[in-house]
């Protein structure tokens, strides 16, 4: 999988975040992950297709999750409710919304589907035909991984 | 003695949701996304405009639109919705009444869809994240005109 591709879902990931969420955003380094990853407990997956086909991971643990929310409606959220997972949704997409834009300058063409919220302990996600590679992001509310799984047509 | 609280505020602009006999704009917002609606509607209340309705999908967006009409001064439209997607239902809004005002609300920058929004009659296109300045010059822009 071609590297140019996690960037731009990177890149969108920071600039989101960095507006809704906290401007104290960093990146770490990049690392490809095998076939099988556990998850942190709050997984969100949007499929790419087109040119390409994939999916994007967005990882955070529970705590992460809710603190993200209550940061975007600048209120306190307890609970995993309906305004809780349409938040989280609605970051995911701006985010692939936003990456997508950007690939599209680029010349690549990507169709993105509405993102999945799954909650859950111990999750694993494994997909053996494609190659992922992860950056993760902290910001004062907790780490979030971005993973990106792409394979060409 | 007299504090500056006391005095009229010269400066005080009035609300961008009044028109100039006092009463509140009328806005209908489409989007899937309950966040999204809760987001604008505290936007848009913040300057008094008044949400009359809202929609989750583009069918549902066309069928309020047609119950509230003429009541209507501006519909929000997101693009990515199921059942029927923003952009066609712009299209049957536009086919239905020409003076629809819409301004498109989208995660989705993509040139080709702008151009595509704005030559089928939208107003003009947000890029999401919400802006409330931004957000709300552009529908003042479009109101005022």
């Amino acid at each position: 999988m071609r590297v140019e591709y996690i960037n731009p879902f990177v890149d969108a990931a920071i600039q989101i975040l960095s507006s809704t969420v906290s401007k104290d955003i960093s990146r770490g380094q990049i690392s490809l992950r095998s076939s099988i990853t556990p998850m942190m407990g709050v997984v969100i997956i949007v499929g790419l297709a087109g040119q390409v086909s994939g999916r994007i991971i967005i990882d955070m643990d529970r705590e992460t999750a809710l603190k993200i929310a209550s940061a975007m409606n600048n209120e306190t959220l307890v609970e995993f409710d309906e305004l809780t997972t349409a938040t989280l949704t609605e970051l995911a997409n701006m985010i692939t919304g936003k990456a997508v834009t950007r690939l599209h300058e680029l010349g690549f063409q990507f169709d993105l589907t509405p993102p999945a919220l799954f909650t859950g302990e111990k999750i694993q996600i494994s997909d053996n035909k494609i190659e992922a590679l992860v950056v993760p992001i902290e910001i004062p509310q907790g780490k979030i991984e971005i993973n990106v799984g792409i394979k060409e047509e | 003695m007299k504090a500056t609280s006391d005095f009229p505020n010269l400066n005080q602009k009035p609300a961008d949701g009044l028109k100039e006999d006092g009463t509140p704009y009328k806005v209908l917002i489409v989007d899937d996304s309950i966040f999204v609606k809760k987001q604008l509607t505290q936007i848009l209340q913040s300057e008094q405009f008044q949400v009359i309705d809202e929609a989750s999908d583009g069918e549902e967006a066309i069928e309020k639109y047609k119950e509230h009409f003429p009541n209507v001064d501006l519909v929000t439209m997101d693009i990515t919705m199921p059942k029927m997607d923003g952009i066609t239902a712009l299209e049957k809004i536009i086919e239905f009444d020409k003076n629809a005002k819409v301004i498109m609300i989208s995660a989705l920058g993509k040139q080709e869809l702008v151009k595509k929004s704005l030559l089928l009659g939208a107003k003009n296109y947000i890029v999401k994240p919400l802006d409330r300045k931004k957000v709300l010059e552009r529908i003042v822009m479009i109101l005022k005109r």
